[in-house]
Formats: C-alpha cells, structure tokens, sequence
C-alpha cells in the first residue's frame, strides 16, 4: 500500500457524523465571533494585559464599558439579540430600598443563612425554619427538605418537622423532583433517593469509583420521569433512573464542574466550571444526551455562577473580570442562539447564585460586597436592588437556594 | 447518525484533501484571516465552511468517536476565535487550526483511556461500520494503533504534514515522530496485505 493509497483511504472511508453537525458548529463559531466583535477594543486587543502596558485609567475603562454597552445596543448582533427579550436594557445596578418589602414579580424564596433556611413571603416577610445545612423546596412550595449532619428531614414551610431520617453518613444537595414524588440526597458516596413520604430510601449510585457522586447537586429531569442527572467523581454526566438507579445516559463533563442544571423544559442540561459555561443537548422520553454548545465567555473572565431558565433556553451567567485597576463583574444572558446580552455591570464582585423567578422573567443576582440583592428583569419593567441583606437574615449574607414557584 | 461518504464524484473536495493547498489559496487564506481580523463575520465564515470537514475528520481519525470529535473541531474553531487578533497573518491558518485539533484529539483519547482503565470499561468506542465500507477494514486497523501512533499517520496521510512539520506541531522531536510513523504504518500494512489475502479467497 503505498502512501497515496492511504491518504485516499482515510479520506475515501466511511466515518460517522451527524449531518448537522457542520451546521451546528458554523452557528455556534458565528455566535462567537459576532461577541467578540460586540466586546470590542478594550478586550481583543493583542496588547491588552501584556507586561509593560500602563494600568487603562478608570475614565477609559468607563468609556470602554460604555462603547461595549452601546455596542451591544447598536450593532447588528446586538439588534438580533434584542430580538429574543424585550428591549428593557439595565447597565448599572440601581438604587437600593432600604428593606426587603415585597418579592418583585411575585413567589417565594427559600435562602439558607448561616442561622439555617428562611422562607421569603410574597411580602418580604421571613421565617426561620430551624438550625438547618441546606434545604430544597417541594415542587410547589407545599414542603421543604432539609438537611443538617446526617439527618434528611422534610418540614412544612412554617418549619414544622412532616419527618426525618438518619443516614448511614453526612447527608448533602437535597433535591425534590419535579413530580414529588422522590427527594434525591448525597450521603457520603453514594447518591441516594428516598420517596416523599421518608419511605423507600434507596442507593441509585455509587460508592464505585465509577458512579460515585461529586460534591455538586444533582439535577432532576423537569418532565417528572424521575430521571436524575448528577456529577460523577470521575468527571463524567450520568442520568440514572432516581427510582432504580438505572443508568440511562452519560457523557464526559467539563473539566472542574462546579454546577450543574437540567432546565430550559428538559431539553438541556447546564454544565459550569470556572473557566466555562455550556449545555448539553437532551433528547427523547429515555434520555439521550446529545452535543452541546460551549458559551462564548469574556476573555480573563472568571464563571461565578450560571442558571438555566426553567422554561425557556435563556442562560444566565456571572462573570468576574479581573483587571488591573480592579474587578468588576457582569451577569450576561444567553439567547436561544446562545448570543451573548449584558445585562449588568456591577463594580466588586457579585455571587454565585443567580436564580431565575419561576416564570423566567427575572434574575435575583446576590451583590455581596454591597450587601444588596438586586432583581433584573428580562423584558419591561424596573430592576431593583434591596440593601442590608445581611441584617436580614441575621448577620450572615445568605446563599439563595431557589425562587418558588409557578401559580 | 448517518455515514458521510466523503466528497462524492464531482463534488468540491476544497480544503479537503488538499495536498497543500490549491496554487494561490495561501495567499487567498491570508487575506481572509485579515478580513476576519477586521471584522468581516463572511470571510469567518468562509475559513469555517474551507476548515470544517479535515478538522472533523482528523479528529474523528484519532478519536473514533463522532460526539467528540464535533466537540474537539467546535473547540478548535472557537480557540481561532479568540486568538484571531494575536494571530500572526504571516503564518499559514491551516496548520495552526490542525495542531490544535489534533493536541485536543490526542487529550482526549488519553483521558478515554485512562478512563478506560479505571472503569474496567472495555470499550466506549461506537459501532465500527461494517468492513464491507470501503477502507472499513484500514479504519479498524487505524483504532487498534495507539492514540500517538494514529495522531501521527493522520497528520502525514491524511493532512499531509511533513514529520518536520508533525514534529513541530506535536512538539516531539523528529526521531519519534518517524518512529512511530514507522510503526504505526507497519501495521497498517500487515492489515492491507490481510485484506488482499482474504480478497484472493473469495
């Protein structure tokens, strides 16, 4: 066989591919390209952060934030993602109210403080439900799992104990499916789920090096087939049966995943790690886990958190940009096209946990450093910022665990 | 998943097999990475449309395995995308988009394998097509070569790199990359002649 009978073979043979997935690639690399040309000067040019360059005063880096905030306005990426929400655009955090009065766009709030849960009414009025670790809530807000050493416990929202179980090791990541019918829990290394009565506690993975949990929660399928997605140790997405255990899909992770979600009504699954954001494409009544798209993310950029809507194919992510003359942050969502739209830009550092309202309309992105909470919405209407937040929960700055829910 | 057949009779082989490229289309590619440089999203998208099918095919070549290889091809695409503005125009686009394909493809068949191993999992590789497909037999025979082996063989018989050029890209020195040319088309051989001798049978 000569050498140009090989190179005609291995170009001549047949090999697998998806037809679309030219197609797929030539979006999602346009979508890339057309933010890059949307982050303008500041951040693509080559000199940008090399030794020797002088720190960019803070008019120029005002200037640079507006060319980038105009430009997302004005050129022809911008107008297209403008298309997708409502024309409502926010660029700085607003002024803050000075309490927590009322839940903008309606809902409640479980936030977990270093006191324990709380549960936020409609009003802003909270209630503590007891020395809790982390807590979840039921599909419809009716209940509250919650965990604490090795104790499961589901509560009623005013914090009164329904039951409780010891597990055999720390118990971690309560998560109630969407049909409330099982709450999946880490305990040690296995992945467990128990049924919402407490009866039936089950293993569905681990502790084999194979199937055992990361530390991240899992992510229950939003279809209520009690398909359950979670981490493995080994860096891999797994979908078992959170009845059985049965595997049904899996797939190679990111690298490093610090977050995952299963959203945007079942059709994809969101993975995040410091350094990216992406979601996987999810198929069938038997879950398939398909391709997926990498976000274009800020270069120098760090992920704090991402949130995949419940409903619709919207990302949030929050980014940290670390610049010589200091950090700023941003919250961006991500279109159906997974076209990038600033929504924020915030001095400091904002947290991790961005949660979207139950109708997808609104972001809570928590502002630590300034101690506020600030809602953003997504089409018309106000954001807002509350301050003191701390003080609220009493002295520590809580952890939003999830916004409920949809009436 | 269908089975792409690669370029049929009279179709646009392009960018395909281009033993370098077509007379002019260097120069021609550096004109469209200034273009892109300079913001024209068509010119990105003519790199893209010239680029995509030998990016994806050699990364499949080295990992036998679609998903990723879209994965490996998209990432390698979107790495242009960000690097575009340091990019030296000087320098040939082509081969600088194969090196990272192939570094990634090489990552990822490494970390399958140790995968493997820690699994107890003895193969996640997909169906292989029958061997009745043309050359179905020398892309079994290309799977059973080692990832190093396989990365090198593709990157001289299919994209035509010379062993100088895989000895920069891979950042090896030249003496290993023949060897494991040497190898790797050894047993490719032992499996061509198999195949003549079982043809002779029929």
């Amino acid at each position: 066989m000569s050498a140009g009978e090989l190179g005609r073979t291995l170009w001549d043979a047949p090999i697998l591919e998806d037809p679309e997935a030219e197609e797929r690639g030539r979006r999602i690399v346009a979508a890339a390209y057309a933010e890059r040309q949307d982050r303008g000067p500041a951040d693509s040019t080559p000199e940008a952060g090399r030794p020797g360059r002088r720190p960019m005063p803070r008019l120029a880096l005002g200037l640079a934030l507006a060319t980038l905030l105009a430009g997302l306005l004005l050129t022809p990426a911008g107008a297209a993602v403008r298309d997708w929400v409502d024309n409502a655009f926010t660029s700085a955090p607003p002024p803050p109210e000075p309490t927590l009065a009322r839940i903008p766009g309606g809902g409640r709030l479980l936030v977990q403080s270093g006191t324990g849960p709380w549960v936020v009414q409609p009003d802003g009025s909270r209630q503590l439900l007891g020395d809790y670790e982390e807590a979840t809530w039921s599909p419809h807000g009716l209940f509250v799992a919650a965990v604490r050493k090795r104790r499961l416990s589901a509560l009623e929202p005013d914090g009164s104990l329904r039951w409780s179980i010891t597990a055999a090791a720390r118990a971690a990541t309560p998560r109630w499916s969407p049909s409330g019918e099982r709450i999946a829990y880490r305990s040690g290394y296995e992945l467990r789920t128990i049924a919402g009565d407490g009866s039936e506690d089950r293993l569905v993975a681990g502790p084999n090096a194979a199937t055992s949990p990361a530390l991240i929660a899992p992510a229950w399928s939003p279809h209520g087939d009690d398909a359950l997605a979670y981490l493995t140790g080994n860096g891999r997405i797994r979908v078992v049966d959170g009845q059985s255990g049965a595997e049904l899909a899996q797939a190679p992770a990111l690298g490093d995943v610090t977050w995952i979600e299963w959203g945007a009504g079942g059709k994809e699954i969101l993975e995040a790690s410091r350094g990216f954001v992406r979601v996987r494409s999810v198929r069938g009544a038997r879950p398939v886990l398909g391709h997926y798209q990498r976000l274009p993310i800020a270069k120098r950029a760090t992920v704090v958190g991402a949130a995949l809507a419940p409903r619709r194919p919207l990302v949030a992510v929050v980014l940290t940009h670390w610049k010589r003359h200091g950090t700023y942050s941003t919250v961006t969502v991500y279109g159906p096209e997974k076209r990038p739209r600033l929504l924020l830009t915030a001095p400091g550092s904002l947290g991790h946990d961005v949660t979207w309202s139950p109708d997808g309309r609104r972001l809570l992105v928590p502002w630590p450093g300034a101690n506020q909470w600030l809602f953003l919405p997504l089409g018309r209407g106000q954001a807002s910022a509350v301050a003191d937040i701390s003080r609220t929960f009493k002295v520590s700055f809580p952890r939003v665990e999830a916004w409920c829910c949809r009436r | 998943m269908l089975i792409s057949m690669g370029p049929q009779p009279g179709e646009e082989r392009d960018a395909g097999r281009e033993p370098g490229l077509q007379p002019g289309s260097e120069a021609d590619e550096r004109a469209l990475v200034r273009e892109a440089q300079q913001g024209s999203s068509a010119a990105m998208a003519r790199l893209y449309a010239r680029h995509w099918r030998p990016a994806y095919r050699a990364a499949y070549l080295v990992v036998h395995d679609a998903a990723a290889a879209e994965d490996i091809a998209q990432d390698a695409f979107l790495a242009a995308v960000d690097a575009l503005d340091r990019f030296d125009r000087r320098r040939p686009f082509r081969p600088w988009l194969h090196r990272i394909v192939v570094n990634r493809a090489l990552d990822w068949a490494r970390r399958e394998a140790l995968r493997r191993k820690v699994d107890g999992v003895e193969s996640v590789f997909e169906p292989l097509l029958p061997p009745e497909e043309i050359g179905g037999e020398m892309l079994t025979a290309l799977k059973e070569l080692p990832a190093d082996q396989r990365a090198v063989v593709v990157l001289r018989h299919l994209l035509e790199y010379t062993p100088g050029e895989i000895a920069r890209m891979l950042e090896l020195p030249r003496g290993t990359v023949n060897s494991r040319l040497r190898r790797g088309l050894d047993r490719l051989r032992e499996t061509a002649a198999a195949e003549r001798v079982e043809e002779g049978r029929r």
